[in-house]
């Protein structure tokens, strides 16, 4: 039985496994080139992010210079009314950003991927209520709610950004999941696996979840993209715990110090760019999203 | 080139992608069409034969491209022509009908529209005789003028693929090319449409070029026919030739697979006839040429039949103001173990509605099934193993019954796992087991591969492997080789006889081919309506029907025989 166990091993180290599938995924959005640029600029994002403390000048928080000075060779992007380094900050700001955005987008699409999935996959009377409360989320108006629990949870800083933007963030992402799920469910292969033994459990997270790769891939960086202008808003409106260093309370400190008044547009302008060059980088990979399981599925349908 | 010709192909060559990755899918292809003539075009899957079709209407699609060669309509070249041109040609040129022509007219628009359309782009119509040339269309392909105001999804599939007929009529081509034009109908339908093309090309006196995977339809049809095997045309005579002095091996072999459910004995390649065999008392296995796939072994000793009592399926009205439809009508029947029963009858006659039943995928109406003392309508989702332990289902579509991110292996380890106590190594030596008793090996290499990298029918043997994994007592074939090519159903019909008669597995074998029930089942039962019109021994019922609608199916199949 040697030759069994030879090619047993041969055939294993063939079939799909995690990490094979997470190599195509980058691959096949590497290919794409909007989706590389994107790729490039947010990892740029990422290397700043974890070398804040190397590449930063200064400390996020140090406020010993001038104040509201303007741009000089020590302080590339002037000082805040506080006396901070903007560029430092704007350095350190980074992490806040990416963190809140990464975390965020996981686990609204996880929470997406257990509600439209199970919903999509159920039928009956469970499936109402799951109905019921997604049409809720979805008609309640995001800001205003957002607004609402944030005052509510108020002082719980980063902690409480993400899961206010979570709250609000999941519903869209199950009702896109759910009815794909739908339409997986009633394939051949879908009933097969009922015939072959299957619990619905293992039928949902093994059939039909793999052949939805790309929504849920792109629902992640559409999450994330939504989580990070979010974090952003809601500490510029100051509802965000604002001693933390991030671009949002950078600019809700630039509002406060009338920063444009005084000339001092890099205090407004410098984390606006970064903010919108983030969430464009992550809707430009979104772009190579696309082509992830599309080859996939018609696979299944060709004739 | 003679002034009759309507059509010349000159050397063409359409690859598939360019450079060293190019796949050729119609190679160095020569032939002339002559103008009213009704032509033929038979090759199975993969053949180039659809290609080809494209090609001539100018209408490949990219990554298809004309390599070599040349295609002249009129002395015109179609492959150099630029879009303008193309559409321009569209009236009086070459027009073309698709095999899904059901999903080829917007669902939005009324059918008048689609006419208008046609009508508005070519402008070889007064704008006032729209409405009175679009009815005339119509009226050609027998249908009423009230069509006209419908949508599309209010007609059924054999009206819109009329309509399709007429928009391309409409255009009022010198050259039809009818790419597998019936394919995707019920088989009555297709029969009675096939009967409008024939119809229609005599009085219309267009060029016609119908293109098909069944010999039969072609064989009944056209006046020429030219054979296609990987890209190349083998064949190309008038039709009686090809049926009764074929030149080419592929032509025999095509036509081999032909026979007449209705004969008194009737008998294809790998198949002694049925009576014969049972007189004999010998086994498929110990008559055929090829040696069988399965080896014998012991039957099992509990085996239960599968009891079906007054079985009753409602489904609520399609549309509101429509009645109810009763898809199963007071159905009883009994499969005893190890037989054989065949469920035929025309699409919506309920058939796989039964197999749903019986398999508890959906709840019935009313009436019982029952398999030994299992009462399957009172089962819940969690007690299903119970049943698909036993019953299990072969389905139609190879093509969607596979899950395209799984191995063959890990779709088959699955319900060896969860039906059986084996585990790990063991678990895999029965798949590998399995995988050879379907025929396909070398058994290593097929367990690693992914769906798309199988054909067809080796997918279709996936899906049979899958059904035995539990080590089944009954077998639900739905249509089983009705996506095949001809030459690969034998093949796979083979398998389950032979599964049947070594392992005492009994099959419930679902179709709309009377001759494949004929070669496979020792019992029938014809469906109508969800009724039950007509029951008794297979032979008996298919040789002397007694039922009108059994005359109908068993008229409706397409027998190159019958022309001659």
């Amino acid at each position: 039985m040697t030759t069994i166990t030879e090619t047993q091993q041969v055939s294993i180290a063939k079939a799909p496994g995690p990490w094979s599938v997470f190599v195509r995924v980058a691959s096949t959005i590497w290919s794409n080139g909007k989706a590389r640029i994107g790729l490039i600029v947010l990892g740029l994002f990422v290397v700043i992010a974890i070398f804040a403390p190397l590449i930063a000048p200064y400390g996020a928080s140090e406020n010993g210079f001038d104040r509201s000075s303007d741009p000089t060779w020590e302080h590339w992007l002037g000082t805040t009314a506080a006396g901070e380094d903007v560029l430092s900050q704007l350095l350190w700001g980074a992490q806040v950003s990416i963190f809140v955005g990464l975390v965020a987008g996981v686990l609204s699409t996880l929470i997406a991927v257990l509600i439209g999935l199970s919903w999509g996959y159920a039928r009956g009377f469970g499936g109402e209520v799951v109905n019921f409360v997604v049409n809720l989320f979805l008609v309640i108006p995001g800001l205003p709610l957002m607004i609402v629990i944030a005052a509510y949870l108020s002082g719980g800083g980063i902690a409480m950004i993400i899961t206010v933007v979570v709250i609000t963030g999941w519903a869209w992402g199950a009702r896109v999941l759910r009815s794909q799920t739908q339409s997986l469910r009633s394939r051949d292969f879908v009933t097969a696996a009922v015939f072959s033994g299957e619990r619905p459990f293992r039928i949902v997270f093994r059939e039909i979840l793999p052949n939805m790769t790309s929504l849920i891939v792109g629902n992640f960086f559409g999450a994330a993209t939504a989580a990070i202008l979010a974090e952003a808003g809601l500490e510029y409106l100051g509802l965000g715990d604002s001693s933390v260093v991030s671009w949002g309370t950078m600019l809700f400190w630039a509002q406060n110090s009338n920063a444009l008044l005084t000339g001092q547009w890099s205090l407004l302008f410098a984390p606006g760019l970064c903010i919108a060059l983030l969430a464009t980088s992550l809707t430009l990979i979104n772009f190579g999203v696309d082509g992830i399981s599309n080859p996939r599925l018609r696979e299944g349908k060709t004739r | 080139m003679t002034d009759t010709t309507v059509l010349e192909v000159v050397d063409l060559d359409v690859d598939y992608g360019t450079g060293g990755g190019a796949t050729h899918a119609v190679r160095n292809v020569s032939f002339q069409l002559a103008q009213g003539e009704f032509v033929g075009l038979v090759g199975e899957s993969g053949s180039g034969k659809s290609t080809l079709g494209f090609a001539i209407a100018g209408l490949s699609k990219p990554p298809a491209v004309i390599a070599k060669g040349r295609i002249l309509f009129d002395g015109k070249d179609i492959a150099s022509m630029s879009a303008e041109e193309l559409r321009e040609q569209r009236h009086g040129g070459v027009a073309m009908v698709l095999q899904s022509g059901m999903n080829a007219l917007n669902p939005v628009r009324t059918i008048r529209n689609h006419f208008r359309d046609i009508f508005e782009a070519h402008g070889h119509v007064e704008k006032s005789e729209w409405d009175a040339r679009a009815a005339e269309m119509v009226g050609k392909v027998e249908l009423p003028p009230q069509v006209l105001a419908r949508y599309p999804g209010e007609l059924s599939g054999g009206m819109r693929q009329r309509i399709s007929i007429a928009l391309a009529l409409s255009l009022e081509p010198q050259l039809m090319v009818f790419d597998e034009p019936t394919t995707a109908l019920d088989v009555l339908v297709q029969h009675a449409v096939m009967d409008t093309i024939i119809e229609l090309q005599r009085r219309e006196n267009f060029t016609a070029l119908l293109i098909s995977h069944d010999l039969g339809i072609v064989l009944e049809s056209a006046q020429r026919v030219m054979v296609m095997h990987e890209g190349q045309i083998v064949e190309d005579a008038p039709a009686h030739d090809v049926l009764r002095k074929p030149k080419d091996e592929y032509t025999k072999m095509l036509l081999s697979h032909y026979a007449d459910p209705r004969g008194k004995v009737v008998e294809l390649p790998g198949f002694e006839d049925r009576a014969e065999r049972s007189k004999k008392g010998a086994s498929r296995a110990a008559t055929a040429a090829h040696p069988p796939t399965v080896s014998p072994r012991e039957r099992r000793r509990d085996q239960k039949s599968i009891v079906v009592e007054n079985l009753v399926k409602v489904y609520p009205p399609p549309r509101r103001g429509e009645s109810e439809v009763r898809a199963v009508d007071d159905v009883s029947f009994t499969l005893e173990p190890g037989a054989s029963l065949a469920l035929v009858g025309a699409s919506g006659s309920g058939k796989s509605t039964i197999a749903k039943l019986i398999t508890a995928v959906e709840k019935s109406t009313s009436g019982s099934v029952h398999f030994g003392n299992l009462d399957v309508a009172k089962l819940r989702r969690g007690q299903f193993r119970s049943l698909h332990r036993d019953v299990q289902m072969v389905f139609q579509d190879p093509y969607a019954a596979l899950n395209p991110l799984h191995t063959v292996e890990y779709t088959l380890t699955r319900p060896v796992v969860n039906f059986t106590k084996l585990r790990g190594q063991d678990a895999r030596r029965r798949v590998l087991e399995l995988l050879d008793t379907v025929g396909l090996s070398p058994v290593e290499e097929f367990a690693a591969k992914l769906p798309h990298q199988l054909s067809g029918g080796q997918r279709q043997r996936v899906v049979i492997a899958r059904a035995l994994a539990s080590d089944p007592q009954v077998i639900i074939a739905d249509e089983p080789v009705s996506m095949l090519d001809v030459s690969l159903r034998a093949g796979v019909l083979a398998l389950l006889e032979d599964l049947r008669e070594q392992w005492g597995v009994s099959m419930l074998y679902i179709t709309h081919d009377l001759l494949s029930a004929r070669l496979v089942t020792d019992n029938i039962m014809v469906l109508n309506h969800g009724k039950v019109v007509e029951r008794g021994e297979t032979a008996e019922v298919l040789q002397h029907p007694k039922d009108e609608y059994t005359v109908r199916l068993l008229d409706a199949i397409p027998n190159p025989r019958k022309v001659a």
